[in-house]
């Protein structure tokens, strides 16, 4: 068999190397952070951010910011987003200090609460405004936390969509399949904790590290960017003699991806094995021709292979898509309306308890359209605002009024991406419990005439 | 006891589990002894999912065989299909010592390990290894290197693999009802033993056994064995895809689909309807008859497109003189050898297996090709047979045997 020989590996140039943070906002996003450092995550840097100072003492990451220092005087949000947005404001600068430079951000939070609701999609939106990649990455709560926790969350995940360049979200429900039902609470949200910083280091790693065949933070844009802003991830880890198809089948078991499901649908994948020295040619061929059973024809696959020695005898595989769809290309391109308006900033709050300019309408769970538009008029604009304009001057921030007709534009995305959310699969009869047959991406179980849309009757 | 010229054919289908005996007679010929059959529960997708319901059919149907037979069965061949079985062709080369020049069956063992050396996941396993070609020394079309002087001998194989445990499942079933298994045949193969002769073989075929579970290929070009596949659509899509999309209960809709089953298009007239009559927990109705036909025949247009789309990508389509061989249960849809010969552009015919002696005539029909490719596979085995029993000839002769013919 033919052995990659670790030489090939090309050195790692200094003028690559990317400046990555993640930011954990809230109770749960100070959890991931602290797994992802159990885990071991190099080369990247960690920021604490959250109201309640009891939970940031705790925490291990290297720098921490207490929101609301004034507003809330270190006591939690008490589950309240309009509180855990109005601290963040508060705290607008220190935030903004934070993301200056980075090149990728990583925002966790733990949706439902107060501060990761509330903080979470303005700390993505400053980030954004600063110039970085932004993925955010939460976690929906359990249905049985409560109606109103799940639609806070819904709520807060609805802007966060509009303020990052991608959101993995992690529904804890299905997260809590990774674990037995007997198994403590606090392990199943652990499993959540433990996917999410995988996911982070699998990305960090894919920047960081040098490979045979490398992928880069631009690979990463073009996939990421390209979708509607859902991204898939799996991660499978494995070791011993078949560890190219445990690794896969792990990778594609992660909740999100539905058993590779939803990769049918996605245009891009990134896929990238590591593993020792001792990965061979034929164990990437398996991966590969395996995951070729999961993509329709249509899909650019990116691979890369990164050579690492501490990999030992293990062998990772991490794939990374986002749905795209290309229907929804005419509404994306409606919504950059802001690229002939004037960029304008967020007033920055000079005072404590400033007015909040992101309102959570959370008294009808359900919102109307228009509902809706209020929701997020006041933030369309500047999330959507094209990189080159972003990096705005405070006096930027005076000039006010927003450009009604922009706004207009607002409301239609978001609906076209709600609709993603939902993925129920069609009927697919007597074989519903059976394993699925998939061939070229295409679920056969599923009646021919329903999938080619062939009008009977 | 079984007598040493008795063979016993067991085909663990989706709907019907099929068990030919038949008898090898001095001529050379096979006579068919008898036919056991039982519908079939605990099977989907050509695989058990419930293990001792299906242990019970495979029991009715043995049972059944011997009663017709007046055999008592003890060592069966069992075909094996699922949507984990795949297959590759890959060569393999050895090189011959100094100082010796004759190619003898060790190197033919050696060539055909080397072939099968590949990296495969853990859990699967090699099914067959099924020569294709010989070169030595380079010369291509040696048909029997054995005893040739060369210095290099290579051998084209195809491989056929599957996941070990869901093979093991079907074995266990034969197992516990306190019967041996003879060899394990996929079954593709079994079946183009039943349906092709020597020249289709040679002329290059295609044959397609759409089952009730799954749809089975195998491609023969110059009288080799050039690409096989099992894809795990079948009869019960259909059925599944008519109850969806006329709203009818899944056991009508069956009903209705071997009554009525056909793939034509454009050849009802306007408003011609089939009449479901009402039945207990059935309320009647009517439903248009193109509607009808056109659910049948996306589906069946999309097998054959799967299947020819896997067989171009090897481009074998050029290479099918004999054409296209529809055969297995849902082979007996109406219209659909038309339809194969627009899909794959080959003529396309609908096959049964080919005559024998025997209580035959019942069982010259497309549903048992299977069942009968396997004792017709068991015989070619045991004509190859050489009297000498050692291990490495004898397997080595039966699959050059058989897979050259």
């Amino acid at each position: 068999m033919v052995q990659l020989n670790r030489q090939y590996g090309r050195e790692e140039t200094a003028n690559e190397t990317r400046k990555i943070r993640v930011i954990g906002v809230g109770g749960a996003g100070s959890n991931i952070l602290d797994r992802a450092l159990l885990d071991g995550i190099d080369h990247v840097e960690l920021t604490t951010v959250n109201t309640d100072v009891q939970s940031l003492t705790g925490s291990v990451a290297n720098q921490k910011i207490q929101l609301g220092r004034n507003l809330t005087r270190g006591l939690g949000s008490g589950g309240d987003p309009e509180l855990g947005l109005a601290a963040a404001e508060e705290s607008c600068e220190e935030i903004q200090s934070a993301v200056a430079g980075c090149d990728i951000l990583f925002v966790c939070a733990g949706l439902g609460g107060g501060t990761g609701s509330g903080a979470a999609p303005f700390i993505a939106k400053l980030a954004k405004e600063a110039g970085a990649l932004v993925l955010v990455l939460v976690t929906m709560p359990f249905t049985f936390e409560g109606r109103r926790r799940c639609a806070q969350a819904a709520a807060s995940l609805q802007l966060i969509r509009e303020n990052s360049d991608a959101v993995i979200c992690f529904e804890n429900d299905r997260m809590a399949e990774l674990t037995l039902p007997r198994m403590g609470i606090h392990e199943a949200f652990a499993a959540a904790d433990v996917t999410i910083s995988q996911s982070i280091r699998a990305i960090a790693n894919l920047l960081l590290q040098p490979g045979l065949i490398r992928l880069g933070f631009d690979d990463i844009c073009s996939v990421l960017r390209d979708g509607d802003a859902r991204a898939l991830f799996g991660f499978g880890e494995a070791d011993g003699e078949n560890r190219a198809h445990d690794a896969l089948v792990k990778s594609l078991r992660n909740p999100l991806m539905h058993r590779g499901e939803m990769l049918a649908n996605a245009t891009h994948v990134i896929v990238q094995i590591r593993g020792g020295a001792n990965v061979t040619l034929g164990e990437v061929g398996i991966v590969m021709e395996e995951l070729n059973r999961h993509v329709s024809h249509r899909t650019q696959l990116m691979m890369g292979i990164a050579i690492d020695g501490a990999m030992g005898s293990r062998l990772s595989v991490s794939i990374i898509s986002s749905l795209g769809d290309s229907s929804e290309r005419p509404h994306k391109t409606e919504v950059y309306p802001a690229l002939q308006e004037p960029v304008r900033l967020e007033p920055v709050p000079a005072q404590p308890a400033p007015e909040p300019v992101i309102t959570l309408r959370l008294e009808d769970e359900r919102p109307a359209n228009g509902a809706k538009l209020d929701q997020v008029e006041h933030l369309a604009p500047e999330t959507r605002a094209p990189i080159e304009t972003q990096a705005p001057k405070k006096d930027a921030a005076k000039e006010a009024d927003p450009a009604k007709p922009a706004l207009k534009a607002a409301p239609k995305t978001i609906e076209a991406k709600q609709e993603v959310l939902q993925f129920d699969a069609v009927s697919r009869g007597r074989f519903e419990k059976s394993e699925p047959t998939i061939i070229d991406g295409q679920d056969l179980d599923v009646p021919t005439f329903l999938r080619r849309r062939v009008k009977v009757g | 006891m079984a007598r040493d010229n008795i063979f016993v054919g067991l085909e663990i289908g989706t709907t019907k589990v099929c068990v030919v005996v038949a008898e090898a007679r001095h001529d050379n010929t096979l006579k068919i002894l008898g036919v056991g059959n039982a519908p079939s529960r605990g099977i989907r997708k050509g695989e058990l999912v419930d293990f001792e319901t299906a242990k019970r059919c495979v029991h009715d149907a043995i049972a059944d065989a011997e009663e017709r037979s007046d055999v008592e069965i003890s060592e069966v061949y069992l075909g094996i299909s699922g949507g984990h079985i795949r297959s590759f062709n890959n060569r393999g080369i050895v090189v011959l010592e100094e100082g010796r020049e004759e190619i003898d069956e060790q190197d033919l063992e050696d060539v055909r390990t080397n072939a099968r050396e590949v990296s495969l996941p853990m859990e699967d396993c090699v099914l067959h290894t099924i020569i294709q070609h010989y070169y030595v020394d380079g010369q291509d079309g040696v048909l029997n290197p054995l005893g040739l002087f060369g210095k290099k001998l290579e051998a084209d194989f195809h491989i056929v693999y599957g996941i070990r445990t869901r093979i093991q499942n079907a074995i266990r079933c034969v197992k516990e009802l306190e019967l041996e298994t003879a060899d394990v045949v996929i079954n593709s193969f079994a079946t183009a033993q039943a349906v092709l002769d020597k020249n289709h073989k040679q002329q290059g075929a295609l044959v397609i056994d759409i089952g009730g579970g799954t749809a089975d290929f195998v491609v023969y070009v110059e009288g080799a064995v050039k690409q096989s596949g099992v894809i795990a659509v079948g009869g019960d899509h259909i059925t599944n895809d008519l109850s969806i999309g006329l709203k009818i209960p899944s056991a009508r809709a069956e009903k209705l689909k071997i009554e009525e089953g056909d793939v034509t298009l454009g050849n009802a007239f306007p408003g011609e309807t089939i009449v479901l009559r009402d039945e207990t927990g059935f309320a009647g109705r009517e439903i248009e008859r193109e509607t009808f036909n056109q659910i049948i025949h996306c589906r069946v247009r999309e097998i054959f497109e799967i299947v020819a789309r896997q067989v171009d990508a090897d481009q074998n389509l050029n290479y099918l003189g004999a054409g296209v061989f529809i055969t297995g249960g849902s082979s007996q849809l109406r219209g659909i050898e038309h339809l194969a010969s627009e899909v794959f552009g080959l003529p396309s015919r609908i096959t049964a297996p080919l005559p024998l002696t025997g209580v035959t005539s019942a069982f010259e029909h497309p549903q048992f090709s299977t069942a009968i490719g396997l004792v017709r596979y068991a015989h070619l085995v045991h004509l190859d047979r050489p009297m000498a029993r050692g291990i490495l000839s004898r397997t080595m002769k039966r699959l050059s045997g058989i897979f050259r013919t």
